[in-house]
C-alpha cells in the first residue's frame, strides 16, 4: 500500500539534516507544483517518491548501511536556516 | 521550519494507559526533548540484547505544552515490536526515540481555522495532539474532528473527546462506526460519505484548512470526497499510515 | 552498540541454511509485494510481448501466441535484496530461449521494459541458457497483479528486483543500459551469493 511523503520525513532529514515535507517541489513532466509531504510514496527495492498529479519519479532513495543514496528529479526548492 | 537536531535520545516509560482493548498510550519522559509542533511524529528504536535492531514510527499524540511525550500504540497480533511496546513495556523501561519528524502535517493554534479534521482508526493520534494543543493554547478556532471506528470499544480517547466537544470553544466531534453500533448510539453508522462530510463539516466556502490521517485506503477515499465536494486540493493535508511490520 | 531495551526480542530468527540462502538473508513463507509505483492493470486481450533493439526484424507476440509456445513449470528459491528470500516457489511460463530461438544479435546485453516506467538490464547470457523465463502462473495460479501479471520477467538467479514486474518487452543492446535501480545506487549485475547488493558492492 502507498504511503505518502510525510513517511519519508525521518530519512530526509537523516540524509540532508533538514525538514522537507513542505518544501516544494515542480514536477519535470507535468509542471505541477505540490510539497514533498503531498507527494506519493512507494517502497520497492528502495523508495520512490512520485508527482501526485502525474505520477512521475521524483525522488529514489536506496539505503545502506553507510549511507542513503539519494537520485532527484525535478525542481525542488528547500529553505534551511542558518 | 527551525533546524533541529534530529538525534536518538533515551526515552523513559513514566506511565502507561490502556485507551483500548488493542491500544495503549505510552507516556515518556525523554532526555533533552526540543519540543514539538502538534502532527508530528516519532521514530522508536529498539534493540535487541544479540544487537539486533528494529523501528518504527509513531504519531506523538501529546501536546506541544506537555512536557511529557506521549505515543499511542495499536498492537497488531503477530507484530514484531508493538506486542512489545504495547504489552511488555512497563514503567521505567527505557527505549531509544528520534524526533519530533515532519512538518506538512502540523498545525500551530496561531495559524487558526476553520479546521476539519479526519481520522480513521489510529489516524486519530496526531488529530488528538492538535487539539489537545488547541485546548492548551486556549484556541477557539472552529474546528470539527470527524472520526471513523471499528466499534465503540475500538474509539481512542473517547471521554476526553467528549470532554473537549463540551467546552463550548467552537469544537464539535462526530463519531462514525463502521463495524456495528450500540444501541443508543448517537453517532453514524458507515463509511465516511458526502453527506457525512457536508452534515458536519465547515461548508467549502469557509476554506477550511483539513487534515485527514488513517490507513491508505480511508485517507484517499475521504480526500477523493472532500475535492469532489470543491475543497481546494491544496487545503487538504494527508497522512497516510500502512503496515509497517507490527 | 546501541541501547539495548530489557525483554525485546524481536523477530524469530531462524537459523538458515547456507547452501539455499544467500548471505544476509532471511527466509519469509509470505510473499511481500514491493513496487516502484502504482499497480498497472493490463487485461491480456490488450497484452503484447515483443523484443527489439539489435535485432534484424522485431518480434512479438499476443497473450493467445504466448500460451501457444512451449511452456515450462520450475520450482526456483528467489532472493531480494531487501533481505527476504523465498525457497521453493512454482512458477509456468515461457523460457527466453524459446522466446530468443532462432535470433541473430551482436547484442550482449538486455533491457527489460515494462507497463509502468520501470526497466532494468542483464547481460543475454544471464537471460539465455535456461536462466529466464516470462512467467505467468505462481503457485498453479494466473500471477496476481500485485505481484507481476499477467507476466514478470523472472531471473532467479540474481537480486528479485532483475525479475521485472509488467514485463512488455526486451530490447537487445550492444551497450549496457542501467535500469531505474541501477541508476540509482543498487549494483549494476545483483548476484545475491556475492552480495552484490550495491553501486559500491
Amino acid at each position: 500500500m502507498r504511503l505518502d511523503g510525510n513517511a519519508l520525513a525521518g530519512v530526509l532529514v537523516e540524509a540532508l539534516g533538514t525538514e522537507m515535507t513542505e518544501a516544494p517541489r515542480r514536477c519535470q513532466s507535468c509542471g505541477a507544483v505540490n510539497p514533498v509531504g503531498a507527494h506519493l510514496l512507494y517502497q520497492g527495492a528502495g523508495w520512490v517518491l512520485r508527482c501526485p498529479a502525474c505520477g512521475d519519479v521524483a525522488l529514489r532513495v536506496v539505503s545502506l548501511s553507510d549511507q542513503h543514496v539519494l537520485t532527484f528529479a525535478g525542481e525542488w526548492r528547500v529553505e534551511t536556516p542558518r | 521550519m527551525e533546524r533541529l537536531r534530529v538525534d536518538w535520545r533515551v526515552a523513559t516509560v513514566s506511565g502507561v494507559v490502556d485507551e483500548t482493548p488493542s491500544a495503549r498510550t505510552l507516556v515518556l519522559d525523554v532526555d533533552g526533548w526540543p519540543g514539538h509542533r502538534a502532527g508530528q511524529h516519532a521514530d522508536v528504536r529498539l534493540t535487541a540484547e544479540d544487537g539486533y535492531q528494529a523501528e518504527r514510527s509513531y504519531s506523538i499524540a501529546s501536546a506541544p505544552e506537555d512536557p511529557q511525550v506521549s505515543l499511542t500504540i495499536e498492537r497488531i497480533d503477530d507484530g514484531e515490536v508493538s506486542p512489545y511496546l504495547a504489552g511488555e513495556l512497563r514503567d521505567g523501561d527505557q527505549f531509544e526515540l528520534r524526533g519530533p519528524i515532519g512538518g506538512h502535517f502540523t498545525w500551530r493554534a496561531q495559524e487558526g481555522g476553520p479546521l476539519l479534521l479526519v481520522g480513521g482508526g489510529s489516524g486519530l493520534v496526531p488529530l488528538m495532539a492538535m487539539l489537545r494543543h488547541r485546548a492548551a493554547a486556549g484556541s477557539d478556532a472552529r474546528t470539527v474532528l470527524l472520526v471513523s471506528s471499528r466499534t465503540e470499544e475500538d474509539i481512542l480517547y473517547r471521554a476526553e473527546l467528549d470532554r473537549l466537544a463540551s467546552e463550548g470553544d467552537g469544537l464539535a466531534v462526530h463519531h462514525t462506526l463502521t463495524r456495528g453500533t450500540p444501541e443508543g448510539w448517537q453517532g453514524s453508522d458507515r463509511r465516511v460519505d458526502a453527506e457525512m462530510l457536508t452534515e458536519v463539516g465547515p461548508p467549502v466556502a469557509d476554506a477550511p484548512r483539513i487534515f485527514v490521517c488513517g490507513p491508505t485506503p480511508f485517507v484517499e477515499a475521504v480526500a477523493d470526497l472532500l475535492v469532489g465536494m470543491g475543497h481546494a486540493p491544496a487545503s487538504i493535508h494527508a497522512e497516510r499510515f500502512g503496515p509497517t511490520g507490527g | 552498540m546501541a541501547f539495548v531495551s530489557r525483554g525485546f526480542r524481536g523477530r524469530q530468527r531462524r537459523d538458515v541454511d547456507a547452501t539455499r540462502v544467500p548471505p544476509g538473508q532471511y527466509v519469509v513463507n509470505d510473499f511481500p509485494v514491493l513496487s516502484a509505483g502504482p499497480t498497472p492493470r493490463t487485461d491480456t486481450a490488450d497484452w503484447s510481448f515483443r523484443i527489439d533493439g539489435e535485432i534484424d526484424e522485431p518480434l512479438s507476440w499476443t497473450w493467445d501466441e504466448l500460451m501457444a509456445l512451449p511452456q515450462e513449470t520450475f520450482t526456483v528459491d528467489i532472493h531480494c535484496v531487501t533481505k527476504w528470500s523465498k525457497l521453493d516457489t512454482t512458477w509456468t511460463g515461457v523460457s527466453i530461449d524459446t522466446l530468443l530461438d532462432g535470433v541473430d544479435t551482436e547484442a550482449e546485453h538486455i533491457v527489460a521494459w515494462c507497463d509502468g516506467d520501470y526497466t532494468t538490464n542483464v547481460p543475454l547470457e544471464d537471460v539465455t541458457g535456461g536462466r529466464a523465463w516470462l512467467a505467468h502462473t505462481f503457485a498453479g495460479e494466473p500471477l496476481a497483479a500485485e505481484h507481476g501479471g499477467p507476466a514478470r520477467l523472472l531471473v532467479p538467479h540474481l537480486y528479485f528486483w532483475k525479475s521485472a514486474k509488467w514485463v512488455r518487452g526486451l530490447t537487445l543492446t550492444i551497450e549496457d543500459q542501467p535500469g531505474f535501480w541501477e541508476l540509482a545506487g543498487y549494483h549494476n549485475y545483483g548476484d545475491p551469493w556475492r552480495e552484490q547488493r550495491y553501486w559500491s558492492d
